[in-house]
């Protein structure tokens, strides 16, 4: 399970004060706001790549504000698919588990067989398919996705909506979604936060 | 090891290796000469030996730039604009002169206008032309490096809507009101290396216009006698009047070019380069003198290593021999033999690698740590590391031999490594150039997406940040070994002293043996054809790794 409570957090202004949020095992939580309130920030401070200015953020009842990113086990899907480009999509995916078993992962994000594809060779959904998996087979206690669908076509979008929520609730892994699109939030998640200006 | 740890490593290396010789150097010069600036310069005019230096060193700087500007440009544009058949094999060719030792230059234009080519070096006013032009091939690559990529890459979409405008209906009025824009800061800052390279010319100066000496030649050749306590105290200050017009003049040009490259960073549509180019067959008109202009002198240094002369009672001939190799690599009393002097080389530029590479890539990383939190510190690191671009090869080779003056002349003139500090100290300003950049292009996604993936820092430095920074990386080591095999300037002065000879020191000393024997010309190319096919080697090697939109200076 994981708290945030009274997180707070200012850069040149104040983007969020006093945050709290619960997430349960399984869970899935969209946070909508509009550009520029601090839902990116908040989601690279739960994982650890922003430090706050108060609050804790406490994993399975353990504190983990002040442990390095790398060792929260939590994962995060950027807006664009970060790809390593020096490596196919299975040197990508054994990123996330050396033992991992890959063709299994791509099987459920609907990629099967592009395990020797070369990463710019994707399209913006297979890149975010691809991410996805790999972030899912460092199995993550929680999974975080900063507006994973924003770059994409809205058909191609809708179907993905759909694709992750599955994956997710199947894999039963928490997450937390970033977005300013509230149908996208609605069509999501279990719940929804609004994070205003 | 953190990288602050690193930092604090790489700055106090760079301070004892590059900083302090300088210091020790201007020390021991001001010691001797007094400190008195207008003496230093006026000295400069009222010396026989370096009268006229100044206005020299300029004039033919000027020339030198305006000159490799009219020949650059159009190449530039037509590699820019158009498709070629082997399209890399042919800018490889063009911009690989850049590389080239300038004393293989020398060798090779000195025998284009010799008595077995042109023969027109008889003749004292074709010398000054003959440098301007040798400086125009060495520097044509810079303006084809700063310019085709921003003309090869610019949407053409840019081009259709001026096409529709009014003020570009006319090709006059596209170039006013579009390219000209658009590429003046790329050609400045091209024109200001050019300016800063012609300035500090020295192998070039050296042996094709006899007798006349810009600022970088006089220092080399007064600078065996000065540092000495009461002795010859006007050739002390000949060089720190040098130094100091030199100095501020190469730090004005760095600071203008620094000023010009932030420009050029400004975000310009771009598009494949497929979508840009286009087939032009009239452009072969430009890109075939190019090439030939390019290779001629190469080919010239490769030819006359196989030409001997013989001169008898009935004339002079020239007969095609090997003798010029054989003679090179077997050694004489007074030289050394090509294999030591290619031993030398390869052991200097090893250890300047094994050194500037590690040092100038830390440097590099250090200046991009400071630059998010103290700008104002990077910005001062970062010129600190170009220092060297400001000092010349000559003032650096000054710098090692009068700090070994300084610390113990006795030991560092037996220590065989010494020019080795020369080399990094000329070498490792270009290596955190080729590494800034390259460390700039990676998302900092790379290295965040790595740790929400569990990824702990060592292996985010092997399988991440090192296979993204591979190609840069082997750019800039390949760069450091061809200059380091290649450098002349700074060798001459610290190791004429010593048996160290280097190859660029060998077919110096071999070019100065006034033709007692019919070999030493053709030994000389002979040695400058090794240095040559080395660094085409590297070059051509270091060529398949540089990034496709690369637009950097080297």
């Amino acid at each position: 399970m994981l708290e945030c409570k009274e997180l707070s957090k200012s850069f040149e202004k104040e983007l969020f004060t006093g945050f709290n949020l619960e997430l349960k095992p399984g869970e899935i939580i969209a946070i909508t706001g509009p550009s520029g309130c601090g839902k990116t920030t908040l989601l690279r401070a739960i994982c650890g790549l922003e430090t706050l200015d108060s609050g804790t953020i406490n994993l399975d009842h353990v504190d983990i504000t002040n442990v390095p990113a790398e060792e929260r086990g939590i994962g995060l899907i950027f807006q664009s698919p970060v790809l390593f480009p020096h490596l196919s999509v299975q040197g990508n995916l054994l990123l996330g588990d050396e033992n991992g078993d890959i063709s299994t992962a791509l099987e459920e994000v609907g990629l099967s067989g592009f395990e020797k594809r070369r990463v710019e060779s994707l399209s913006g959904g297979e890149g975010q398919r691809v991410s996805l998996a790999r972030a899912l087979l460092a199995k993550p206690k929680v999974l975080l996705l900063d507006e994973p669908f924003s770059s994409l076509d809205e058909d191609l979008s809708e179907k993905l909506v759909q694709d992750v929520r599955s994956i997710l609730k199947k894999s039963d892994c928490p997450a937390i979604l970033v977005t300013h699109n509230k149908k996208i939030a609605g069509d999501f998640a279990d719940s929804v936060i609004s994070l205003s200006n | 090891m953190k990288m602050r740890v690193a930092s604090i490593f790489a700055l106090a290396g760079y301070s004892l290796l590059i900083v302090a010789p300088l210091y020790l150097a201007l020390d021991r010069l001001v010691w001797v000469a007094g400190f008195d600036p207008y003496a230093w310069i006026n000295s400069l005019n009222e010396n026989y030996i370096t009268q006229g230096v100044i206005g020299f060193t300029f004039l033919q700087a000027a020339l030198s730039t305006l000159f490799t500007l009219i020949i650059g440009i159009p190449i530039a544009w037509q590699l820019g604009r158009h498709k070629w058949p082997l399209q890399s094999f042919v800018k490889s060719i063009l911009t690989m002169p850049f590389v080239m030792p300038s004393i293989v230059a020398a060798m090779g234009f000195l025998h284009i206008i010799g008595p077995a080519g042109l023969n027109i070096r008889v003749d004292e006013s074709t010398w000054f032309t003959t440098l301007i032009i040798a400086h125009a091939w060495f520097n044509m690559a810079l303006v084809i490096r700063f310019c085709e990529p921003v003309l090869s890459t610019l949407d053409p979409n840019l081009e259709q809507q001026m096409r529709l405008l009014p003020a570009g209906r006319t090709k006059f009025g596209r170039f006013r009101n579009l390219w000209a824009p658009l590429l003046m800061p790329s050609v400045a800052a091209a024109a200001c290396m050019t300016f800063i390279f012609s300035f500090t010319s020295f192998a070039l100066v050296k042996w094709i216009t006899l007798g006349d000496n810009t600022l970088e030649s006089v220092m080399a050749s007064v600078g065996s006698s000065a540092g000495i306590k009461d002795y010859m105290i006007s050739r002390n200050e000949i060089i720190l009047g040098a130094s100091l017009i030199q100095f501020t003049i190469l730090l004005a040009a760095l600071w203008i070019m620094s000023w010009l490259q932030q420009r050029r960073q400004s975000l310009l549509p771009q598009a494949s380069e497929a979508i840009v180019k286009s087939a032009n067959r009239k452009g072969w008109l430009i890109i075939g003198p190019g090439l030939l202009f390019a290779l001629s002198p190469l080919i010239a240094v490769l030819w006359a290593s196989f030409r001997v002369r013989h001169t008898d009672s009935t004339g002079t001939t020239y007969t095609w021999e090997t003798s010029g190799w054989e003679f090179a690599f077997a050694g004489t009393n007074s030289l050394p033999s090509g294999w030591d002097a290619l031993a030398n080389s390869l052991g200097y530029a090893g250890l300047t690698l094994i050194i500037a590479l590690p040092l100038g890539w830390v440097l590099a990383q250090t200046i991009l740590d400071v630059e998010k939190q103290r700008p104002r510190l990077a910005r001062l690191l970062d010129i600190l590391t170009m220092l060297p671009f400001a000092a010349s090869s000559v003032m650096i080779g000054l710098g090692v031999m009068l700090g070994m003056i300084r610390i113990d002349a006795e030991f560092f003139y037996s220590f065989w490594p010494t020019p080795v500090f020369a080399h990094i100290m000329i070498t490792t300003p270009f290596v955190v150039r080729i590494m800034l950049p390259a460390l700039r292009s990676i998302s900092p996604e790379y290295d965040e997406c790595a740790r929400t993936l569990g990824i702990v820092a060592w292996r985010r430095f092997f399988f991440i940040k090192l296979p993204l920074l591979w190609g840069s990386i082997l750019i800039a080591g390949i760069f450091t070994l061809a200059m380091s095999l290649g450098e002349f300037g700074a060798s001459w002065v610290v190791t004429r002293n010593s048996d160290w000879t280097t190859l660029p020191i060998m077919i110096d000393s071999l070019r100065s043996i006034p033709y007692n024997t019919t070999y030493t010309a053709p030994a000389a190319c002979a040695i400058s054809s090794v240095l040559m096919i080395i660094t085409l080697f590297l070059f051509t090697w270091a060529e398949k790794f540089r990034p496709a939109r690369d637009g950097g200076m080297f």
